[in-house]
């Protein structure tokens, strides 16, 4: 009997020769990683197991805290989205990189912002995301409108002229489609409808939410779907960037708010809306600056890795320009590496990529805090809860922030 | 002839009985008891991934308590227990009814009754999550064909869908369990009283609240009890079908410290489950209590 | 009479719905894995016959699934071993030998299988990480082993308390210790429990999720429900074909064993919730 269970236990052991990388997402992107891994392997010899992980980001993120918690050595190298560094940093899951990679090249406002911490680089950005509006330039002339909104009033009279007209021979068609249902897209969303002055405001190590800006941010957004109705009504239950990015392309819409992905689906040959549409900075609200959520995946070592110096040779070769350059022509991500912008290739590919670096230049991270997930499940529920009409704005907020006040002082009292 | 001592304390007996008894224990105590316990201590301490462990006293349970999301998982697992356990076992009573009649391809029905029992709850949990999925499930396209309702219903985008579609798939995984046992208990009721009253010319309605009923009150009770434990700590079902959504809706207090733990905070995960816990041990002391009062009525 | 035919419709109708509510989904799944197209409900799309999606998930590397296949089943089977073996042992003493307070020892058993698994696993997690356990076999196969106990003891102390002691006592006469009474004499005897306990133990482990979930986290390891549960697929958005195929494999073990010995298992599941 003893024997059996031995024999047992050693047979479960992982092959432990190679690199492992874990990636998830939609299936094509991980078809994607695989190429790059055979060339990768042509390149340097060094073999790199992918670890498939499920699409969903909170699943991804959960086998990530679970193997690391569990000091494994796989995965070696991983992506994590922007709104987990937080956690992976202060709990010290991460291999410091600035010894063997090259920051500079790279968006430096976000490297600043986002992966280096307490003087160390943690991470590199692989491809970035922020909020952007889209707007049918045909519809903008036909009504002489001179261009897109700078505001949010105007982007809401904008609206309301253009749909009063098309509702006349169009009765789907609204004047501006975003994502509103309760999910961590519906944050992104209330930071750039709240500016600069609004959003998550830090002030020493507590976190603000029920600000004025803020207030006046959810009224707005509310009253898009209910008082002025040039958003659709199921915005605040089912709208998420797909629902939005279809509805839009269908025609139905005069302005989206979406990330960058959008742009090659609208300009694709079947797309009823090829070649009418634009794309521009968000609005600012009345009190602030413009703002644009933050997103996108970043590229991160283990600190528990058996394989570092080919891990390490992983991430250069992903960071590389060529790499970063495949990332944007094969799967129209938007590199982390800044000096490709500049590339005529890339602008004659994708003139849009002049406003887009102009947007990374102010692009705003969500709370880099460790339990920044159960901030934004607090958000999230109370944003939603307005929008579907349950609470007003204050009552919402106020109460979002006693709970976010109770969350911070469980984890932060000394 | 082996001499045994008489003091019952150090028989050889009682020796030879812990021996055998001592690889269950250990097993029970070392990865049962012990990973209670520890959880058990572990709610009184912050206990995250990024911050220094700390004794926190009874801070933990304090701020449970002040949480509006647990209080919604505690809401939404007992409403699931309320509506759910009582479906099942009025469903598995009937189930047991039809199986304990002489019926033709009786083993046919025995296993077709096994297959939802033997399954993967996390299987049974996608087979209904793609029934009631919104463009190409069947439960739409049933609907629609009997002309119930105009478009597709968003099943698992609203609270109340994805609560109905939680029972439905719970029910339907968990009432051949029922059935099983009530079915047993069915088959212990001796036939001489139904012939009885079909001599006193009792109607089936009346044999069935006079006779089956009050004799299958234990086995009920069993099986409601079993079934209400089990249900309080329904995890599978709801991580696959809905994952706890929409927006939180259907996060069941498992879940609820489960996403804790996957956060990397243990301390508060283990906090909710301490209540879980709690709860299902009180529960199944009353079925104890219920057995040691069962040892005195059946023979 | 007419009562009697009343009853007889009804029954039969209860009947053919119970089959069918038993049986519906389960169909539907198979159903999906041999379609070509997941939404066939739909008058549009018309049902294709395919084996495509079962090729997909047998065949294609990146999915793992023989190896959650091989895990799931040599877990459990081991599992299912070594409860029922140390099972016996504690039944045989629980009906056999002198021993105070049995009836309370069997109760808090009992009352240990009921503890959800979500107030163990936490502190497992860090146990088998301490033990530098997790991803390999003994982080689920203890475990398992300690869930299944009780089950496996109830069961079995319900069929060997039907075996007569005379066979003990012929036993003791002839001088075999009380081990070698167990196996030469009762396990043949029992057989048949013996073979019911095994059965249910392997299918209780072969279903488990939660500590599947946080006790491994790299296929190598995994087992078939975690697969099953967060299984994404090689093409398409969701692939409800590959998945409803995944799912039916998974499936045919338990569901074989369900099957093929229903009587054993529906025996044992009764000795062990009915006591008498």
């Amino acid at each position: 009997m003893p024997a059996v269970i031995w024999l047992v236990c050693a047979c479960g052991q992982a092959n432990d020769e190679s690199v492992v990388f874990a990636v998830g997402g939609a299936p094509s992107e991980v078809a994607f990683w695989e190429e790059l891994l055979v060339d990768f392997k042509r390149q340097s010899g060094i073999r790199v197991d992918l670890l498939r992980q499920p699409a969903d980001t909170d699943q991804r993120r959960q086998g990530l805290v679970i193997a690391l918690n569990a000091r494994q050595s796989d995965p070696d190298v991983f992506l994590m989205d922007v709104a987990w560094l937080g956690l992976f940093v202060a709990s010290d899951w991460l291999a410091p990189l600035e010894d063997d990679v090259e920051a500079a090249p790279f968006f430096q406002r976000v490297i600043k912002l986002v992966d280096r911490r307490q003087e160390h680089l943690m991470a590199l950005p692989v491809y970035l995301d922020a909020g952007i509006l889209y707007y049918r330039r045909d519809l903008l002339e036909r009504f002489q409108l001179p261009g897109p909104p700078g505001t949010w009033p105007e982007l809401l009279s904008q609206a309301l002229t253009v749909q009063r007209a098309m509702r006349k021979t169009n009765p789907r068609f609204y004047g501006f489609v975003w994502q509103g249902a309760q999910y961590e897209g519906l944050v992104c969303n209330f930071m750039e409808f709240s500016g600069s002055r609004g959003g998550f405001l830090q002030q020493g190590g507590e976190l603000r939410l029920d600000v004025a800006a803020n207030r006046t941010a959810l009224t707005f957004m509310r009253d898009l779907i209910r008082q002025y109705r040039i958003s659709p009504p199921n915005t605040y239950t089912e709208m998420k960037e797909e629902q939005v990015r279809l509805y839009f392309q269908a025609g139905n819409a005069l302005f989206e708010r979406n990330w960058p992905y959008a742009w090659a689906l609208h300009q694709s040959p079947a797309s009823k809306i090829k070649n009418k549409i634009g794309m521009a900075p968000l609005p600012a609200p009345p009190d602030g600056e413009r703002v644009a959520t933050l997103g996108g995946w970043h590229i991160g070592l283990s600190r528990f890795s058996d394989r570092r110096h080919q891990a390490l040779k992983l991430i250069r070769f992903i960071t590389s320009y060529d790499t970063q350059k495949k990332i944007m022509s094969r799967m129209g991500w938007n590199p982390g590496r800044e000096d490709l912008y500049d590339d005529p290739d890339v602008l004659r590919r994708a003139p849009q990529y002049r406003e887009l670096k102009d947007v990374f230049q102010y692009a705003q991270p969500r709370p880099l805090l460790p339990y920044y997930t159960q901030i934004s499940a607090i958000a999230q529920r109370h944003i939603n809860s307005v929008l579907a009409d349950r609470k007003s704005a204050e009552q919402a907020l106020s109460e979002a922030q006693g709970e976010i006040d109770a969350l911070q002082q469980r984890y932060d009292v000394e | 002839m082996r001499i045994s001592f008489n003091n019952r304390f150090f028989s050889r007996e009682t020796w030879t009985a812990v021996g055998f008894l001592l690889p269950l224990v250990g097993f029970v105590v070392i990865f049962i008891l012990l990973p209670v316990l520890g959880t058990l201590t572990d709610s009184f301490f912050l206990d995250v991934t990024y911050r220094p462990k700390r004794f926190l006293g009874a801070d933990n349970f304090i701020w449970l308590f002040n949480d509006p999301g647990f209080g919604r998982a505690l809401r939404f697992t007992a409403l699931f227990v309320l509506v759910s356990v009582p479906l099942e076992v009025i469903l598995g009573l009937i189930m047991a009814l039809v199986l304990n009649e002489r019926l033709p391809l009786r083993g046919l029905m025995r296993a077709a009754v096994l297959v939802p029992w033997a399954i993967p709850a996390v299987v049974s949990g996608r087979i209904f999550e793609l029934i009631y999925n919104y463009s190409y499930g069947a439960a739409n396209y049933v609907l629609r064909t009997l002309h119930l309702t105009q478009g597709p219903v968003n099943w698992l985008g609203s609270e109340i869908g994805a609560f109905l579609a939680l029972v439905a798939a719970d029910s339907w995984k968990t009432t051949p369990f029922a059935a099983i046992i009530l079915l047993a208990g069915l088959s212990a009721i001796p036939a001489d009283l139904y012939r009885q009253a079909q001599v006193d010319r009792a109607t089936f309605i009346q044999r069935f609240f006079k006779i089956t009923l009050p004799l299958l009150k234990a086995v009920l009770i069993v099986v409601l009890l079993f079934r209400t434990i089990e249900a309080l700590r329904v995890f599978d079902l709801i991580f696959v079908l809905t994952g706890g959504g929409p927006g939180g809706a259907t996060t069941s207090v498992s879940l609820f410290g489960y996403n804790y733990f996957s956060a990397g905070d243990f301390g508060y995960g283990s906090t909710a489950s301490v209540i879980l816990f709690i709860m299902a041990f009180g529960l199944s002391l009353g079925l104890v209590k219920l057995g040691r009062v069962e040892q005195g009525v059946m023979p | 009479m007419n009562e009697d035919a009343f009853k007889k419709a009804i029954i039969f109708t209860a009947a053919a719905a119970t089959i069918l509510f038993c049986l519906a989904p389960f169909g539907y799944m198979i159903l999906t894995g041999f379609s070509r197209y997941p939404d066939f409900f739909s008058p549009q799309t018309p049902w294709v016959a395919t084996l495509s999606n079962y090729r997909a998930v047998m065949f294609s590397e990146s999915l793992h699934f023989t190896a959650f296949l091989r895990n799931s089943i040599i877990v459990s089977a081991a599992s299912a071993v070594i409860s029922v073996f140390f099972a016996s042992l504690a039944a045989y003493a629980i009906t056999r030998l002198a021993l105070p307070g049995k009836l309370l020892f069997m109760f808090l058993i009992l009352a240990m299988s009921m503890f959800p698994p979500v107030s163990l696993v936490g502190y497992l997690f860090k146990l088998m990480t301490a033990l530098g356990w997790i991803n390999t076999y003994p982080a689920l196969i203890f475990p398992y082993v300690a869930w299944t106990l009780p089950l496996s003891l109830w069961i079995l102390v319900s069929y060997f308390s039907r075996i007569p002691r005379d066979l003990d006592r012929a036993g003791l006469i002839d001088g075999c210790s009380r081990l070698q009474i167990l196996f030469k004499i009762i396990f043949p005897v029992a057989a048949p429990g013996i073979f019911a306990t095994l059965l249910l133990a392997f299918i209780f482990a072969f279903n488990e999720f939660l500590f599947a979930l946080m006790l491994t986290t790299d296929r190598a390891a995994r087992t078939i429900p975690v697969g099953i549960a967060l299984f994404e697929g090689l093409h398409g958005q969701i692939p409800w074909g590959e998945i409803m195929a995944a799912a039916t494999l998974a499936t045919l073990p338990v569901v074989a064993l369900a099957l093929i010995f229903q009587r054993r298992i529906i025996q044992g599941l009764t000795r062990g919730a009915v006591k008498g």
